[in-house]
């Protein structure tokens, strides 16, 4: 699904240039629940990023499901962002001024689906993640668990290809945090594929495999049994 | 997608209640200011575009100039119309007014007696060209004799009541005529007037109304259809040209007569002289209209200040909307859409604010504007265009910065303000420049007006008017008597002296010529006439130069003197007032059954110059005498503790002179002060608005200094922690602000400087514009902005350091 070969990102200040993905080759098969790990400034984020089309790469290639997206212009990586990738970010990220329903909908508004069909999607999802009962709260009226669980379902509501999923668990306590990755768990074996940054090795046991980075380079695979 | 967007702008507004309150209210404050001086603008571009075929009607005016320079002359000659009926094919039918001074007749229906102010003398083709709606009678045949009068409604149901009064008798100053016809009058129309009369009841002698030069009458020409009119009035300018070839040598002036659109009287006639029709002023009407946009752009400008400064609020919602497959476009729609929402919430309370304050807006113009909302849809439809106009204008840079933010970098929390720490924001400091600038502009002109209007009022106008009551004679054996009249009100103790004459100031003047015999020829210049009597000079406490008064002991004062002023002495050639004195003067008498009777006589005395008209027209040569014909009008000086005695007593020997006529007075420093309403009206207009701009211009740099508090909250908490005062903090916040209204009065202070000059050039006499306006100016906009901010900055100063540090 995913073939990423000498990708590179750097940034540049006024002074200081900094290389986050250094010529960064990895793949992800269809169905893959894959978790990257490596100390900050690393080059993780930036990678997840690259992969959610949310940031360019200076160089190399980045095949998705075959096509090459790395010189896509903003229409064509929105476009192609809100049929095929959920997002789970570790701050959830959810919209302070919309209600539970209303985060979840959204996705579905932007990819143009219908109201009733909206309706009935968005509920199944939400009680799929057991929050349908918190429906008109809004994000702050929430823990955060429930925020988290939010946010999950807004990331599967349009049934995505690809989970990308920043540090999950985070800001979540331990007990919250198992919960969220049963979740995503769940999904995966449901056939989504799933890219998690960690720094949690327990969080990275529920992965099929790790993947470490250091200075913007994989430094080592390990596959998980 | 809509409703989700109108439901986050919604909760948006609600959730930042004060944002949204300063917002709404800069943009009602601003929209009600423009829709009130659209209104009235609006209005005054209404005048004269009822009538039917007015696109069709021309007023001739005489473009003349003489030895008291350019002068735009509203009544024209008789035969200008005369020849334009006769001689040119494309002149359809012509008309006359004949201009009198204001003068109130006196009107009598059964025991009805009444005066009345405004009527004319008019052709009898008068309704062909001005078509106005008749409720009695026909307009065909309405003027066609001389015994008939035309009233309006109003005056009808004033004399005969509800009664159709066609047929009737009407007496007018005791003359019999026959009412034939009742006509409506239009407030949009420049010319108000309750009667008309045929020109034929005037009795103007058959040689006067063949002249060249008598220049006495309002005329209108009515072209026929597809008629080319620049070329007709550039053959109507050949033909004047030949007609007062001789005259005009003689006279050492020039004739230059001009079509005038019928729709551009109202507004186009400011510095015509002898004009009666009801006038506007095209520069009072751009000035407002310029006020208006400003005031729109200000409005606009705050928004748009106050959301790029707020958007990092918004930033996360961008950054979770654009990860979620969200695209630009999507967002500057919502976005901008969520602009023309608040300002259709806006247009919403200025409509209400508009219809509240129109009442007074009335009040204060003497009109009767209305807000046709409900009646014409196309002020729906304007009200519509103008929130998109202001959504778009306000809405579409914010939404182009928020929209552009990067969804990385705000998720993460990295960008703190939209524009990196150490640059300056150019759009932002820019927009409040452009914005001081124009509050500066404002009041520095509101200053000027202030001032030139306050000298208007008080400059010494070389004479005495307080005090002086003032009325016109009435009756012959008034007139008969006048003598007798004057000993009768002087017995009252309160009265110190009393004139008779024609030309006391503010009143009308006559306007006539002089001549002044030097080796052995004969000089004609132009003069204003002051027609008086023994007591002129004491009354009005002119004061004497050299010579002398008129004096009753010397009875050729009566016939063979003349006393003149200063002015006189220069534009006669005299040289020095001592000079003057002893020279002989001519003048071409009022006699009708005389015509060319001369008045000569010596000129006795030199007065200093006063002015006997408003301080639009310069002084001008003024040559002061008796001729008791004309004693129409009446000045009594009182005492000032004895006012309403006084009064009484003139009443009195009124009663016992003139009985069939009622009194009508005024006094002579109301009429002075009736003569600057416009400049009232525009002073009290133009501080009205500027508070207004600076207002919304002050809620915004209100707002912008609450975000400016809010972003530098974690860098006031480190300073103070490490020891910085309160005043030092202060500064610290107020300074860049300081800076940006430096700047704007630096570029408004010449652009007020040219503008107001060019206003005050219209006065004959104005006032200085001194260093000191700008200074106050500069100072007053420095303050305002001052207390503004330094709200914000004290309140950031005072607030406990370990708060803001530990939310960071």
């Amino acid at each position: 699904m995913i073939k990423i070969t000498n990708l590179e990102k750097i940034y540049r200040t006024e002074e200081v240039e900094t290389v986050a993905l250094n010529k960064l080759s990895m793949q992800v098969a269809e169905g893959e629940f894959v978790a990257v790990m490596g100390p900050s400034g690393c080059g993780k984020s930036t990678l997840l990023n690259i992969l959610g089309l949310l940031d360019d790469p200076d160089g190399g290639s980045f095949l998705f499901n075959g096509i090459e997206v790395s010189r896509f212009n903003e229409r064509k990586r929105a476009d192609l962002r809100k049929r095929n990738i959920g997002f789970v970010f570790q701050s959830f990220n959810l919209i302070d001024e919309l209600t539970v329903f209303e985060n979840v909908e959204l996705p579905l508004i932007y990819l143009g689906v219908s109201t009733s069909e909206r309706k009935s999607r968005v509920e199944a999802v939400l009680d799929k993640m057991q929050i349908m009962h918190r429906r008109n709260h809004y994000p702050q009226q929430l823990s955060g668990g429930q925020q988290q669980r939010v946010a999950v379902a807004r990331a599967v509501v349009n049934k995505p290809k690809l989970i990308l999923a920043d540090e999950p668990t985070g800001n979540l306590d331990s007990s919250n945090g198992n919960e969220v990755m049963q979740l995503l768990t769940d999904l995966n074996e449901q056939g989504t594929t799933i890219v998690m940054v960690t720094h949690s090795e327990h969080d990275a046991r529920y992965s099929h495999r790790i993947i470490r980075m250091l200075d913007g380079q994989t430094v080592l695979e390990n596959l998980m049994v | 997608m809509l409703q989700n967007f109108f439901k986050v702008a919604i909760r948006n507004l609600i959730r930042h209640k004060g944002f949204s309150f300063i917002n709404i209210a800069g943009l009602t404050f601003g929209l009600t200011a423009c829709m009130l001086i659209t209104l009235f603008v609006w209005d005054e571009k209404q005048y004269d575009r009822f009538l039917p075929n007015g696109e069709r009607v021309y007023r001739i005016y005489n473009e003349s100039t003489n030895n008291e320079g350019v002068r735009m002359l509203a009544p024209v000659p008789p035969m200008f119309a005369t020849t334009l009926q006769q001689d040119f094919p494309a002149v359809e039918k012509t008309a006359r007014i004949m201009m009198q001074p204001e003068y109130s007749r006196l009107f009598e229906a059964g025991k009805v007696k009444l005066y009345e102010a405004s009527g004319f003398y008019v052709d009898s083709t008068y309704f062909d060209i001005f078509q106005l709606p008749f409720k009695y009678g026909s307009r065909k045949d309405a003027l066609d004799d001389p015994a008939s009068i035309v009233i309006s409604e109003e005056m009808s149901r004033r004399f005969f009541g509800n009664d159709n009064p066609v047929g009737k008798s009407l007496l007018m100053e005791k003359q019999p005529f026959f009412v034939k016809g009742v006509f409506y009058k239009h407030p949009k129309f420049h010319l108000q007037f309750n009667y008309l009369v045929p020109m034929a009841a005037a009795g103007i002698p058959a040689d006067r109304i063949q002249s060249w030069r008598w220049q006495q009458f309002y005329s209108y020409v009515k072209v026929k259809k597809g008629a080319d009119v620049q070329k007709l009035e550039a053959e109507f300018k050949k033909t004047v040209a030949q007609k007062t070839e001789t005259f005009r040598k003689e006279d050492r002036m020039t004739f230059n007569p001009f079509f005038q659109r019928l729709e551009d009287i109202h507004l186009y006639s400011a510095d015509f002289k002898y004009d009666m029709s009801v006038r506007g002023n095209i520069t009072y009407v751009k000035a407002l209209t310029i006020i208006a946009v400003f005031i729109l752009l200000i409005a606009c400008f705050n928004f748009i200040n106050l959301a790029t400064a707020k958007s990092l609020q918004r930033a996360k919602e961008v950054g979770v909307r654009k990860s979620i497959g969200a695209n630009r476009k999507q967002l500057m729609i919502q976005f901008t859409g969520e602009t023309i929402l608040l300002a259709f919430i806006s247009i919403l309370f200025s409509v209400v604010l508009t219809f509240l304050f129109l009442p007074l807006l009335n009040q204060f113009t003497d009109k009767q504007i209305s807000f046709p909302l409900f009646t014409n849809p196309i002020v729906l439809l304007l009200l519509f265009l103008l929130t998109v106009l202001v959504g778009v204008l306000a809405g579409f840079y914010p939404a182009l910065v928020l929209s552009g933010f990067h969804p990385v970098k705000v998720l993460k929390g990295n960008v703190v303000s939209d524009v990196l720490p150490g640059r300056i924001p150019w759009l932002r400091h820019g927009l409040v420049v452009i914005q001081f600038t124009l509050s500066v502009l404002l009041i520095i002109s509101a200053l000027v007006v202030y001032r030139q209007v306050k000298y208007l009022h008080n400059k010494d106008l070389g004479f005495s008017k307080e005090q002086i009551m003032f009325f016109p004679m009435r009756g012959d054996q008034l007139f008969r008597n006048h003598e007798s009249f004057k000993n009768e009100l002087l017995q009252s103790p309160g009265i110190s002296s009393v004139s008779i004459g024609y030309g006391f100031p503010g009143d009308a003047v006559a306007g006539d010529q002089i001549i002044v015999p030097r080796n052995g020829e004969q000089k004609i210049y132009s003069a204003t006439h002051l027609i008086v009597d023994h007591d002129y000079i004491k009354t009005l406490g002119l004061q004497l130069v050299v010579g002398r008064d008129f004096s009753k002991q010397i009875k050729t004062d009566k016939d063979e003197a003349f006393i003149i002023n200063e002015t006189a002495v220069k534009e006669l050639g005299f040289g020095t007032p001592g000079r003057a004195l002893g020279q002989t003067l001519l003048w071409p008498t009022w006699n009708d059954q005389r015509p060319d009777s001369l008045k000569k006589g010596m000129i006795i005395g030199v007065v200093k110059d006063f002015h006997y008209k408003s301080l639009y027209d310069k002084l001008e040569t003024a040559v002061l005498h008796i001729y008791p014909d004309a004693y129409w009008k009446v000045a009594v000086k009182m005492k000032a503790a004895a006012i309403d005695q006084s009064i009484q007593h003139v009443k009195q020997v009124w009663n016992r002179y003139t009985p069939d006529y009622p009194i009508e007075y005024n006094f002579l420093d109301e009429s002075f002060g009736k003569m600057y309403k416009a400049e009232d009206k525009l002073k009290a207009l133009v501080w009205v608005f500027t508070a207004i701009a600076i207002s919304v211009g002050c809620l915004g740099l209100f707002g912008l200094a609450a975000f400016a508090a809010e972003r530098r909250k974690k860098e006031v908490g480190i300073r103070k922690v490490l020891g910085a005062s309160v005043r030092g903090v202060v500064l610290l916040l107020s300074k860049d602000f300081v800076k940006l209204v430096l700047i704007s009065l630096l570029i408004a202070s010449p652009v007020a400087w040219y503008f107001m000059n060019q206003w005050l050039q219209d006065f004959a006499y104005r006032i200085d514009l001194g260093l000191w306006v700008f200074v106050v100016a500069g100072v007053s906009a420095l303050m305002i902005a001052l207390i503004t901010v330094s709200f914000q900055a004290i309140k950031a100063a005072i607030a406990n350091p370990v708060k803001s540090l530990r939310t960071e």
